[in-house]
C-alpha cells in the first residue's frame, strides 16, 4: 500500500515535469517505408530520431507514425536485411522512405558459440555469410555446394563430375585431412546433416579401383538451396572451435527461411533451362595418311610384322575413306555429349503467422536432364518451418524437411575394361566406325575397345533414388527474464533421416559384358541414420552500468550416427532381365557403423560498449572413433575484436568501422570408422569360406587436430558504402592421420593412424562498395581475393604416393612429402629418356592455385532493371589430365594433327607429359531480370499480386582457360580426402541458361 | 519473499547448470561389426577359425596371380596386353625409354598377394601356437601346410623380383630382404621343415579343412573317406606332401641343385610317362567371395565379328619361332592348342599381334600351380645340372612328342651336349609354359635376357621387377 502510494506521486511528479515539453514540441512525421525496387511497404522498419531513443516501428504494411521534438530533424531508418539509412525531414507530414534490402547489414548476427550469437560488426573471426540473394538471387543452382562459387572467401570447390545433381567437394582453407574428413560439417536448422558419397559398386563393372572412382553424387545435392535464408561458414578452427571435434574442415552453417509473421506471403516461381556441353574437344580433323600413319609402325628387323602392320593400317584407311564417302565421319563425342538438357524448376512458398506462430512453408520441384541422353536428377523438396511462442517463458521451432531425389548419372570415371566410361569409349573409338544400331535394334561390337558408347548410352543404367527426412527442434526455455541477469535453456537437436538405393545394370549383350561377366547388377540399399542434440545454459549478464554485456554458456552435446550400406550384386542375367535374383552369381556385401560422440562446452563472451569484445571457450569431446572412446580431447578459443571506431577519442566521421582482431582456437577430426580394427574379410575359394588379413588398423588412433591463428582488420568507410575484409590465418593440422602404404611384405598394404603435421598459412581480403547510388543506376560490386598455402611439415615415414589420390609415381600422384606442399603432383621422371640419368621422382606440378579472385557486380537500371554476374578468376594450380593420355593413346586427341600433338606423342607417358595448367577466368553467374513497376502490376492483377519479376539468367557462360580438357575443376576420386585435379574420363561440366518468372502474392 | 523467490531462481539455474555439467555417458569398447578381429583369432581362435584362415590361405595365393602372369609375360615378350591401361604396353616394355616404376599396379599387385598369403600363414601358424582347442600332432598338419604356401609364394617372389624378404612374421619387425641365393636356401628349408611337419601328422590322414584343387593328385577313388566328405575336399596329408616334394624339386633346380631336386621329385606326383597335366590347380568360381581366373580373356567370335578390344596378343616371335613337325609338316600343338587366330590383327600403342590366347577355356577354368609336365621338365633340368644327359634328353623327346606332337629332336650328334640341352630344355619350357609366369625368370637366371626382342625403336628389356616402394629399400 505504501509503496503505491509513492509510486503515485512519481507518476505525477513526472507528468508534471514533462507534459509541457511534450506540448510545446509535438512535430508528427507520418508515412510510408517501402522497399526500393519491389515498391511495397516494408514492414517492422525500425524509425528513430538520430541520436536519440525516440523511436517507433513501421506496421505491417510499411505505415508508420513518430512524434519529434523539433523540425527539422534526422531520421535513421532501419531493420535486419535492411541497408541503414538517413532521412533529413524538414517539414511535418507525410513522407515516403524507400529502403533497400541488404546483405550487408551492420546489426546482421553471426552465430559464435552454440547457444549463442554475436553482431558482425563485434566479430573476431571472419565468417562468410551468404544471403539467399547472394546464393541463389542470379541463376538457378543445383545444389548448396555448386552455388557457393566465388561467393566465400577461402573456399576452394571441386567438381568430381558434371552429372546433373551433384559431386562437389568444399575446402575451406586448404587440406584441412589427407586421409580423413576434408568435407565441413554441414548443419542446417541444427541438425548434423549426412553429406555423404553412396558408391554404387558399378566398380565390379567397369573395373573402377575404388568406390570413390564411381563418381556418386554428395548428398547434400538433396538440399533445396532455395529453402536458405542465409548460409554462414566457418572456415577455420578459430571459428569453429567450440564444435569440437566434427569441426577440422570448419562448419556450414546453413539456416532455412522462417516465417516473419504479419499478412501471409505467397511466392511463386518457374525456372525453365538448358544445360549444354560447355566446351567440346572436337573431332581430329584425320587426312587419309594420318590414319595410315597412326596405325601403322615400321618394323625394320621383322618385315613380315611390319608387313602385317601395313596390312592392318590401310585397312583402317579403308574404313576412312569408306566412311568419307557414306556421310562422312561421326562425331562420337557430340553424340554422348552433345545433348541438350532440358531443366525446369517450380517453386512455391507461404509465410505469415501472428505474434505467437509463425509458419513458413515452401515446395519445389526441379527436374534436369544432363548433356548425355538418359542422364539427369530431379528433386522434390517440402519443407514446413514453424516457430511457437507458448509463453513469455517457453517458445519452441520446428523444421521439418522432406526429399525424395533421383539421378541417372550413367558411366563416366575411371575404369579398367569395363567398357562402360564414355570418356574411355570415346578415346578409342574411331570416327570412320559405325557403332549405330541396326534396323532390327543390334549393336555393332566397337572393334578397338570392350564397349560401344551409343549401346551404352542407351541400355545400361547407373541410378540412385533418396527418400530423406531432416527434422531440427528447438526449444528455449526463459528461466529468468531481468534487466540485468537473462537466462535460458535451450534443447535443441534433430535427425536426418537417408535411405538411398542405388541401382547398376549393365545387360549381358554389353560387348564389356559377353564372354565375362555375362550381364551385371548392382543394386544397393543404404540407411542413414543421423541424430543430434544438445542441451545448452545461456546467462546473459548485464555489468558496469550497460556498459559490459556478459554472455555465458555452458552445455552437453550428443551426437550418433549410424549407417548400413547392403550392396546386392547379380552378374551372368537371364536374357533381358534386371533384377539381382535373376543372375546366376550373386554377392552381397554390407558395412555397418555406429559412431558416437560425447562433449561438453562452455564459453564465456564480454562486450565492453561494443569496444572491446572478447570470447573465451573449451570444449570437450570423446568418441567412438578413437582407439579410446573415453578419452576426452579439449578444445580451446579465445578471440579478442577491438572496435577501434568505437572508442570515445575517435572522431574521424568517414570511417565508421575500424576494427582489429585476433582469434585462436583448435578442433579436432577423428578416424574413419573402422581405423581403429585390424580385422579379418572373407576370402573363399572351392565354395568354401576362407579369412585372410586386409587392412591394419590402430588401435591407440587419436583425432587429428588444427589450431588456428587468425587476426584481421575490418574497415567501413562512409556508413560502410565501402567495407574492407582482411584476414590472415596460420593453421597447423597435427597428428594427422594418414593411410599409409606400409611394406606389403607385412601382409598388409595401408595402415590408417596418425603420422604427420601439415601447417595451412593464408590470405583472404573482401572488398564491397556501393559504388554508385542515384535514382536511375545504381551499382554496387564485391572482390574477394584469397589464397592458401600448404607444407607438410612432419612426416614420420618416409615420403609416400597417397594411396587413393592418383595413379602410381609412373603416371602421376598425391604424394605426401615432409616440407612439400600436401597438393603437389609427383612423378617419376626420366629426365634424357634412355640416357644416362636415371629416372627420379620429381614435383610436377601443384593443385593449390596461386590465388583465387571473384568479381561480383550487381546493377539496378532505371529502378526495375537488375543485372549482376559473377565472375572468377582462378590464377595457377595444375591439373594432372590423364584423359589426355587416353586419347593420345587411342591416336584420337584433337590436336594430332599438328605438330605441337605429334611431338607430345613422342615423349615418354610420365606425368609431366600430361600436367597442365589449370588457371581460369569464368563468367560464372550472369543475368538480367525486370521488376514489373508495382503501377503496372496492380493495373494488371489489381491487389492479388504484389509483384512479378522475370528474366534471364546463366551459369559458367564462359571460361578462358589454357586447360586443354573439358573443365579445370575436376577430381577422378570424387569429394573425399586428397581429390581434386586429376582428371581421367570426366562426365564434361554443362554451361546452364534459364528464364525465370517470379511471381509474389 | 521477493529475495526468497531470488534465491529460488538462482538454485534453480545452480542446478539446471549442474545437471547439464553432470551428465554424462560411458562407450563401450566398440567392436568391428563387420568382420572377426585378428587379435582375437591369434589368441584363441576356434577350430572353425582356423579352419577358415587355412582356407583363406589358398584363397589369398591367387592374389594377383593374373597380372603376375600379363606383366612378366609381357617382359619376356611372350604376350602383350592391349587394354585400357597403357602402362601395359608402355612401362613394362621400357617404351620410349622409360623405366618400371616401383610404385605401380604391376610391381605392386603380384607383391602384396605373396605376401598377404604368407601373413594369413603366419597368422595361422601364430593362432596355433596360442590355440588350445586342437592336439599338437594335428597342429603340425596345419603348420605343414602353412609353410609349404609360404615357401611356394616365396618362390613366386624370387622369380619376379629376383629377392625376397624370408621373415615377415613379425609385422612391426621385418627381416631383411635376401638375394637370391641366401633366399632361396631359406625356402627350401622351409619345405623341408614343412615335410616333416606334415610327417610327424601324417597318422591322422587329412586334413580338417577341405584344400581345393588336388583332386587328381593320387587316384583315391577306391577309398572311402573316413568323414564322409567330398573326395576332391578331402586331402589326404601324404597327397599334400607330394606336393611339397614337387615344389621343393622345384626350388632345388633353381638352387642350382640338380641332385637334391632328383631326390625331391622321387617323393613328388613326377611321373616320366605319366599324363602331363596331372597336378596341383588354383581353382576359380563365380562364387560370393571368390577370384575369377584372370588371365582367360573372351575369345573373339568370328571373322564377321570385329575383335573384341581387351585381349591377351600372343607375341609373333612366339608364333614364329615355333617348331613344325618335319614329317607331318604341322606347327607345334601348344601354339594350335593355346592360341587362336585374330580375326584381323591387332595394333594398340605400336605392337602388332595377330593371335589371341586360348589358355583358358573361360573365366573358371583352373590355372596350374604345378604339373607333372612342368615336372618332367624340372627333370630334364635337374639330369642337365647332375649330368645325366642321356636322362635329360629322354625326357625333353618326351615333352616334344607329348605336348607338342613333334618328333624327337635331331641334335646333330646322337649325345648332345649339356649346353645344346639346355637350349633346348629352355625352348621346350617355353612353348609348354607359355604365359605361366616362367619364361621371364627362365631367361634371367641362363642370362638371355638381352635376346628378348625388341618391337618398337626405343623400346628396354626388364630382367626382374623392382621392390616396391612401401618396403623402403
Amino acid at each position: 500500500m505504501k509503496q503505491q502510494t509513492h509510486f503515485s506521486r512519481m507518476k505525477i511528479l513526472l507528468f508534471l515535469i514533462f507534459t509541457p515539453v511534450i506540448l510545446l514540441a509535438q512535430e508528427t512525421i507520418t508515412g510510408k517505408v517501402v522497399i526500393e525496387g519491389a515498391g511495397s511497404g516494408a514492414p517492422f522498419v525500425n524509425i528513430v530520431e538520430n541520436g536519440t531513443d525516440n523511436g517507433t516501428a513501421s506496421d505491417i504494411d510499411g505505415n508508420f507514425s513518430i512524434t519529434v521534438q523539433a523540425l527539422p530533424t534526422r531520421l535513421k531508418v532501419f531493420a535486419l536485411g535492411f541497408g541503414t539509412k538517413m532521412v533529413d525531414v524538414a517539414t511535418a507530414g507525410e513522407i515516403t522512405i524507400q529502403v533497400s534490402e541488404s546483405t550487408e547489414s551492420l546489426e546482421e548476427v553471426v552465430v559464435t558459440g552454440l547457444g549463442s550469437s554475436v553482431k558482425r560488426a563485434n566479430l573476431a573471426n571472419a565468417v562468410s555469410t551468404v544471403s539467399a540473394e547472394e546464393l541463389v538471387g542470379n541463376t538457378g543452382q543445383t545444389t548448396v555446394d555448386g552455388a557457393l562459387y566465388g561467393k566465400v572467401t577461402g573456399v576452394n570447390i571441386t567438381s568430381s563430375s558434371g552429372a546433373p545433381g551433384g559431386g562437389f567437394a568444399l575446402r575451406l582453407r586448404g587440406i584441412s585431412s589427407i586421409n580423413g574428413n576434408n568435407q565441413p560439417l554441414f548443419i542446417v536448422d541444427g541438425v548434423y546433416v549426412n553429406n555423404v558419397e553412396i558408391p554404387s559398386g558399378l566398380r565390379f563393372a567397369s573395373g573402377a579401383n575404388r568406390g570413390n572412382e564411381e563418381n556418386s553424387g554428395n548428398r547434400l545435392a538433396d538440399l533445396d538451396p532455395n529453402d536458405i535464408e542465409n548460409i554462414e561458414i566457418l572456415k577455420g578452427a578459430s571459428a569453429a572451435a567450440i564444435y569440437g571435434t566434427r569441426a577440422n574442415a570448419g562448419v556450414v552453417i546453413i539456416t532455412t527461411k522462417r516465417g516473419k509473421g504479419g499478412k501471409t506471403k505467397i511466392s511463386f516461381s518457374q525456372d525453365t533451362g538448358v544445360n549444354i556441353i560447355q566446351k567440346k574437344l572436337g573431332l581430329r580433323p584425320w587426312t587419309a595418311e594420318s590414319v595410315f600413319n597412326s596405325f601403322f609402325s615400321p618394323n625394320p628387323d621383322d618385315p613380315a610384322a611390319e608387313q602385317e602392320s601395313r596390312e592392318a593400317a590401310e585397312a583402317e584407311v579403308a574404313a576412312f575413306q569408306n566412311a568419307l564417302q557414306n556421310g562422312g565421319l561421326i562425331d562420337y563425342e557430340d553424340e554422348i555429349y552433345g545433348e541438350v538438357g532440358f531443366i525446369t524448376e517450380t517453386k512455391l512458398n507461404a509465410s505469415g503467422g501472428n505474434e505467437k506462430t509463425k509458419f513458413y512453408v515452401g515446395g519445389s520441384y526441379r527436374d534436369e536432364e544432363g548433356i548425355i541422353q538418359n542422364t539427369g536428377f530431379d528433386r522434390f523438396s517440402i519443407r514446413g518451418n514453424i516457430d511457437h511462442k507458448l509463453s513469455d517463458v517457453f517458445d519452441f521451432s520446428l523444421s521439418s524437411n522432406y526429399v525424395r531425389s533421383n539421378s541417372s548419372r550413367s558411366f563416366t570415371g575411371n575404369e579398367n575394361e569395363g567398357g562402360l566410361s564414355y570418356g574411355y569409349t570415346l578415346a578409342f573409338t574411331r570416327p570412320w566406325n559405325n557403332l549405330f544400331p541396326d534396323a532390327v535394334g543390334n549393336y555393332p561390337n566397337n572393334p578397338n575397345y570392350p564397349g560401344n558408347p551409343i549401346f551404352v548410352r542407351d541400355n545400361a543404367l547407373n541410378e540412385d533414388s533418396n527418400n530423406r527426412f531432416i527434422q531440427g527442434f528447438k526449444l528455449n526455455t526463459k528461466i529468468l527474464n531481468k534487466e540485468a541477469d537473462k537466462v535460458k535453456l535451450i534443447f535443441n537437436g534433430g535427425v536426418d533421416y537417408l535411405s538411398n538405393e542405388t541401382y547398376v545394370y549393365v545387360p549381358e549383350i554389353h560387348q564389356g559384358q559377353v564372354g565375362n561377366q555375362e550381364g551385371f547388377i548392382a543394386e544397393g540399399n543404404n540407411n542413414f541414420t543421423q541424430f543430434n542434440t544438445q542441451l545448452i545454459s545461456v546467462w546473459d549478464h548485464t555489468a558496469l552500468g550497460g556498459d559490459l554485456g556478459l554472455t555465458t554458456q555452458a552445455g552437453i552435446s550428443y551426437l550418433e550416427q549410424q549407417a548400413d550400406f547392403v550392396n546386392s550384386r547379380g552378374a551372368n542375367l537371364f536374357g533381358g532381365q534386371t533384377s539381382v535374383d535373376q543372375s546366376v552369381n550373386q554377392a552381397v556385401d554390407q558395412i555397418q557403423s555406429t559412431q558416437k560422440d560425447f562433449g561438453y562446452f562452455a564459453q564465456v563472451e564480454g562486450n565492453y560498449k561494443d569496444q572491446f569484445i572478447g570470447t573465451l571457450g573449451y570444449r570437450l569431446d570423446k568418441s567412438t572413433l578413437n582407439g579410446d572412446p573415453n578419452e576426452f580431447f579439449g578444445f580451446p578459443k579465445a578471440s579478442l575484436a577491438v572496435n577501434i571506431a568505437n572508442l570515445d577519442f575517435w572522431n574521424v566521421e568517414a570511417l565508421n568501422q575500424l576494427k582489429l582482431r585476433a582469434a585462436y582456437g583448435e578442433t579436432g577430426s577423428s578416424a574413419a570408422f573402422g581405423s581403429v580394427f585390424t580385422s579379418l574379410v572373407p576370402s573363399n575359394v572351392g565354395g568354401n569360406g576362407g579369412l585372410s588379413v586386409n587392412t591394419k588398423g590402430d588401435p591407440d588412433i587419436k583425432p587429428e587436430t588444427s589450431a588456428e591463428f587468425e587476426v584481421g582488420l575490418d574497415v567501413g568507410i562512409l556508413n560502410s558504402r565501402v567495407s574492407l575484409e582482411a584476414s590472415y590465418y596460420n593453421r597447423k593440422v597435427s597428428d594427422l592421420i594418414l593411410s599409409r602404404n606400409v611394406p606389403l611384405t607385412t601382409g598388409f598394404t595401408t595402415q590408417t593412424t596418425n603420422l604427420a603435421d601439415l601447417v595451412n598459412e593464408g590470405l583472404e581480403l573482401a572488398v564491397r562498395a556501393d559504388v554508385f547510388e542515384s535514382e536511375n543506376f545504381r551499382w554496387n560490386t564485391g572482390v574477394q581475393f584469397y589464397l592458401n598455402r600448404s607444407e607438410v611439415t612432419r612426416l614420420e615415414v618416409p615420403a609416400f604416393a597417397q594411396p587413393g589420390a592418383g595413379f602410381g609415381t609412373g603416371l602421376g600422384t598425391f604424394f605426401i612429402e615432409e616440407g612439400q606442399p600436401v597438393t603437389q603432383i609427383v612423378g617419376n621422371i626420366d629426365p634424357d629418356g634412355d640416357g644416362p640419368i636415371p629416372a627420379a621422382l620429381q614435383q610436377v606440378g601443384n593443385v593449390e592455385p596461386d590465388f583465387q579472385m571473384a568479381f561480383n557486380n550487381q546493377f539496378t537500371l532505371f529502378k526495375n532493371i537488375d543485372v549482376a554476374f559473377l565472375l572468377q578468376w582462378k590464377q595457377g594450380g595444375e591439373n594432372l589430365n590423364l584423359s589426355r593420355f587416353l586419347t593420345d593413346l587411342g591416336q584420337t586427341s584433337d590436336d594430332l594433327e599438328t605438330a605441337e600433338g605429334q611431338a607430345r606423342l613422342g615423349t615418354a607417358a610420365d606425368a609431366l607429359r600430361f600436367t597442365e595448367p589449370a588457371g581460369y577466368v569464368r563468367l560464372r553467374e550472369a543475368s538480367i531480370y525486370y521488376r514489373l513497376p508495382s503501377k503496372t502490376v496492380s493495373g494488371m492483377f489489381g491487389e492479388v499480386v504484389e509483384a512479378i519479376k522475370f528474366g534471364v539468367s546463366a551459369r559458367n557462360v564462359f571460361t578462358i582457360t589454357d586447360y586443354s580438357s573439358y573443365d579445370p575443376e575436376v577430381s577422378v576420386n570424387g569429394g573425399a580426402g586428397l581429390s581434386s585435379g586429376i582428371e581421367v574420363a570426366p562426365f564434361p561440366s554443362a554451361r546452364q541458361f534459364y528464364f525465370h518468372l517470379n511471381v509474389n502474392l | 519473499m521477493k529475495k526468497l523467490i531470488k534465491m529460488k531462481t538462482q538454485y534453480y539455474l545452480i542446478l539446471v547448470l549442474v545437471a547439464t555439467l553432470t551428465v554424462s555417458c560411458s562407450f563401450d569398447e566398440e567392436l568391428d561389426p563387420n568382420g572377426p578381429s585378428l587379435a582375437g583369432v591369434e589368441a584363441g581362435a576356434s577350430v572353425r577359425q582356423l579352419n577358415e584362415i587355412a582356407i583363406g590361405i589358398e584363397a589369398t595365393s591367387r592374389d594377383g596371380h593374373g597380372i603376375e602372369t600379363t606383366v612378366s609375360g609381357s617382359m619376356a615378350r611372350e604376350l602383350y596386353l592391349f587394354d585400357a591401361d597403357p602402362r601395359n604396353t608402355g612401362n613394362v616394355l621400357g617404351k620410349g625409354g622409360t623405366v618400371l616404376d616401383n610404385n605401380s599396379f604391376y610391381s605392386t599387385t603380384q607383391f602384396a598377394g605373396n605376401y598377404r598369403t604368407i601373413k594369413n600363414a603366419n597368422v595361422l601358424l601364430e593362432a596355433l601356437d596360442n590355440t588350445k582347442v586342437i592336439e599338437e600332432s594335428e597342429k603340425n598338419l596345419y603348420r605343414g601346410y602353412a609353410k609349404t604356401f609360404q615357401a611356394y609364394e616365396l618362390i613366386q617372389v624370387l622369380k619376379s623380383y629376383g629377392k625376397a624378404r624370408i621373415d615377415v612374421a613379425d609385422d612391426e619387425n621385418l627381416g631383411p630382404f635376401l638375394e637370391f641365393d641366401a633366399a632361396i636356401a631359406a625356402v627350401r628349408a622351409l619345405l623341408d621343415d614343412a615335410l616333416n611337419d606334415l610327417n610327424t601328422s601324417e597318422s591322422l590322414g587329412q586334413f580338417s579343412f577341405p584344400v581345393s584343387g588336388f583332386g587328381n593328385l593320387i587316384d583315391t577313388s577306391s577309398e572311402t573317406p573316413e568323414n564322409g566328405r567330398d573326395d576332391d575336399e578331402s586331402v589326404i596329408v601324404s597327397e599334400f606332401s607330394l606336393f611339397n616334394r614337387a615344389i621343393a624339386a622345384v626350388a632345388a633346380v633353381y638352387a642350382g641343385d640338380g641332385t637334391g631336386a632328383l631326390t625331391a621329385l622321387e617323393d613328388s606326383f613326377f611321373n616320366l610317362n605319366g599324363e602331363l597335366n596331372i597336378g596341383v590347380k588354383h581353382v576359380f568360381s563365380q562364387g560370393a567371395g571368390d577370384q575369377l581366373n584372370g588371365v582367360f580373356r573372351a575369345p573373339s567370335k568370328s571373322a564377321d565379328e570385329p575383335n573384341n578390344g581387351d585381349q591377351i596378343i600372343v607375341h609373333n616371335s612366339w608364333i614364329n619361332d615355333a617348331e613344325v613337325n618335319s614329317i607331318t609338316g604341322l606347327i607345334d600343338e601348344r601354339v594350335t592348342a593355346k592360341t587362336a587366330v585374330r580375326p584381323a590383327p591387332s595394333i594398340q600403342d605400336g605392337l602388332t599381334g595377330s593371335h589371341e590366347t586360348r589358355l583358358y577355356s573361360n573365366n573358371v577354368a583352373p590355372i596350374d600351380m604345378i604339373r607333372n609336365e612342368e615336372l618332367i621338365l624340372i627333370y630334364a633340368e635337374a639330369s642337365i645340372l647332375a649330368n645325366s644327359l642321356t636322362d635329360a634328353q629322354t625326357a625333353l623327346d618326351i615333352i616334344r612328342m607329348k605336348a607338342g606332337g613333334l618328333g624327337p629332336k635331331d641334335y646333330g650328334t646322337p649325345s648332345p651336349t649339356a649346353e645344346q640341352l639346355t637350349a633346348e630344355m629352355l625352348f621346350q619350357r617355353r612353348y609348354s609354359l607359355w604365359a605361366e609366369n616362367h619364361r621371364l625368370f627362365d631367361t634371367r637366371r641362363y642370362d638371355l635376357t638381352s635376346t628378348l626382342p625388341l618391337d618398337r625403336e626405343g623400346d628396354r628389356r626388364f630382367s626382374v621387377l623392382p621392390i616396391p616402394l612401401a618396403e623402403n629399400q
